[in-house]
């Protein structure tokens, strides 16, 4: 080899050495001591064992202003690439917080916007891990231009390929909007999300308030909904995500690999777990693990909105959506953030051709001013038109209550259900009795000699003609009433049958949910 | 490293599946699964959500119907015991004391009507 070459392959290697060292060794042992990775150990930990290959190592900001040229950042902040996860591709962008803080600059944007569009070309899933200080302020517009970049690409590739955030850091201003645009966020406990920091909180509204309280993961897990899974550290957050990816096609246009887990049927358990009496309540936890494949099922949000549960599980290896009203927390009711929640995971579903599995015991819409203010209207809609749009398989079970308004809105016969179980004990009905007795019986009960007696008469025959299934399976509305030893064996069959459902929806540009 | 057997669109192919652990060790792939939700473990039932607030104020999470109450002003109580039953939207929901101390307001009675927000008891 001549000099020339020794030459060009020393410059190379310095380049190579330069990209490695990132932020500089102080400034990796200050994220280190923080109990963070780097972003390419991130990418490490995300991807199958050394399959990460990392793309654009040299893209540099070009600004000059404001003395940019003089600390030029070989990389600009971000690694980007791709690699295998289950043996499946996958591409992802992880910031880098010792180069620059993580800041967001034109090229840094770019090479973003060069992973997403190779994830859309190639079909394949793309994560997101955030950890920056915002924009680069010395680029100006032209930063938040690049933020602009990402959400077109997020939005565009809604619903063809599973987008996923993780947040390992800061993350805030316009920078969340990116992530809340994705299908779901990941945040570890010493990440925060917000739109305005504690300093600006502070200076507009005289709220003093630390990071943590107003954007930290406990926050966005459970009072905002923001967040849909929160781990406490790196390894576990990317274990976390890989997990998620199991249950994910590829794409719109790909299947759900197939895992046979062990399949014993609990069905006979779940007469034990639910009270036949349904003023008792009961974690409908038990009776989704009961059903689906041993440990598959993978809970979503499990702190917001807890009268509604939502994951994903397997029944016979294949991955389903479940959502199930929850008796435990506000007897399972559904109010704003329930409908919210349901939703947006219904629609999830729809997108990559998962079926759902809906587990129904819902006493009403929860009533009140609150509520009504809050515009339980539209959010209750959402579910509604979710449900209807989805053409996915759709499988409900009527365990013990569906009432009114609530029962039509999970996952009805008439809103497109394609198969509804219901056991002997569910009470199918338009209102509970005492609320029927009331209206209807109103004038025969002050026509009484004994009003009180005439209530309990009328109340017991009311009682007796609705509170069961048998109206609604005879009017068509359920399919089957099956014995709880049945059930396991009766949704697997009709998740069978309906394997190769094909029903479309008529052309239109998109439809308007009520948002 | 486990054996999967794995159909894509009838086609059937055998696979070596490993999970790769965060730190670079490799796990099996059902190792990564969730853990199942210990049965029947009684978690804080109803309120707990919006109940624990940080002066122990436990809020009714719904408009309803006193139905029972357990315990008295002045009892002592360990988290998670019932303190007194909602009836409420077709439930009997058991509200929980959220921490342990004593019961410094507890006014209802059974029979009393409550509102979504109001104040059950409180517990210091």
């Amino acid at each position: 080899m001549d000099s020339m070459w020794q030459q060009s392959i020393d410059r190379l290697n310095s380049r190579r050495e330069a990209v490695a060292a990132a932020g500089g060794a102080d400034r990796i042992a200050k994220q280190h001591s923080s109990g963070k990775l780097t972003a390419r150990e991130r990418m490490e930990a995300l991807f199958d064992d050394g399959t990460f290959v990392e793309l654009n190592d040299e893209i540099s900001s070009r600004c000059s202003d404001f003395g940019m040229d003089k600390k030029k950042r070989i990389g600009d902040g971000v690694v980007t690439g791709y690699g295998y996860i289950h043996g499946r591709i996958a591409f992802a962008s992880s910031q880098d917080f010792t180069v620059g803080g993580g800041s967001l600059g034109e090229a840094h944007a770019m090479k973003i916007c060069r992973a997403m569009d190779k994830a859309m070309e190639m079909k394949a899933p793309f994560i997101s891990i955030n950890d920056s200080g915002g924009a680069r302020i010395e680029e100006g517009i032209d930063s938040l231009s690049g933020y602009a970049d990402i959400f077109y690409r997020n939005t565009i590739a809604s619903g063809v390929i599973p987008q996923i955030s993780v947040i390992m850091g800061p993350c805030a201003g316009g920078a969340c909007y990116s992530p809340a645009i994705t299908d779901f966020i990941f945040m570890t406990d010493y990440s925060q999300m917000y739109i305005t920091g504690p300093a600006v909180v502070k200076s507009v509204t005289g709220e003093e308030i630390t990071s943590a309280a107003l954007g930290g993961a406990s926050v966005h897990s459970s009072t905002s909904g923001v967040a849909h899974f929160v781990y406490p550290d790196d390894l576990s957050c990317l274990n976390g995500v890989r997990q998620l990816l199991g249950y994910l096609p590829q794409s719109n246009e790909d299947y759900t690999l197939t895992v046979p887990g062990r399949t014993v049927d609990n069905s006979a358990s779940l007469s034990d777990i639910v009270p036949a009496d349904s003023k008792k309540a009961y974690d409908v936890r038990n009776v989704i693990n009961s059903l689906v494949d041993e440990n598959s099922f993978f809970e979503i949000q499990e702190s917001f909105a807890r009268n509604i549960i939502i994951g994903f599980a397997r029944i016979d290896g294949e991955t389903i959506g479940i959502i199930a009203n929850q008796a435990l927390y506000m007897a399972g009711s559904l109010e704003i953030n329930a409908s919210d929640k349901a939703s947006r995971f219904i629609r999830f579903c729809d997108c990559f051709d998962i079926p759902l599995l809906t587990l129904v015991d819902v006493p009403a819409f929860l009533p009140g001013s609150q509520q009504e203010h809050g515009g339980i209207i539209r959010h209750g809609a959402k579910l509604l038109y979710a449900y209807s749009e989805a053409t996915v398989p759709k499988v409900s079970l009527i365990m013990r209550k569906a009432y009114g308004g609530a029962y039509i809105a999970m996952n009805s016969k008439g809103t497109g259900a394609d198969v509804v179980y219901a056991w002997p004990v569910a009470e199918i009905a338009v209102m509970g009795a005492s609320g029927a007795v009331s209206i209807i019986g109103k004038k025969a009960i002050e026509a009484a000699e004994d009003p009180a007696a005439k209530r309990e008469e009328l109340l017991s025959e009311y009682n007796d003609k609705f509170m069961n299934p048998y109206i609604a399976a005879e009017h068509g509305y359920v399919d089957e009433v099956i014995l709880p030893e049945e059930t396991r064996t009766k949704i697997a069959s009709a998740f069978k049958m309906l394997k190769t459902k094909d029903r479309t929806l008529p052309y239109k540009k998109h439809g308007n949910i009520p948002l | 490293m486990s054996k999967y057997r794995i159909t894509v669109e009838g086609k059937t192919y055998e696979m070596d599946v490993e999970l790769i652990g965060a730190n670079g060790s490799v796990q099996p792939v059902a190792k990564a699964a969730p853990v199942v939700t210990a049965p029947a473990a009684a978690p804080a039932p109803a309120a707990s959500k919006t109940a624990a607030t940080s002066t122990g104020a436990v809020i009714a999470p719904m408009p309803g119907t006193i139905l029972k109450v357990l315990k008295v002003q002045g009892d002592s109580v360990k988290a998670g015991e019932v303190v007194l039953v909602l009836e409420a939207m077709k439930m009997e929901n058991e509200i929980v004391a959220p921490a342990d101390g004593t019961i410094s307001i507890l006014t209802l009675t059974a029979g009393s009507t409550v509102a979504g927000g109001d104040l059950l008891f409180e517990v210091k």
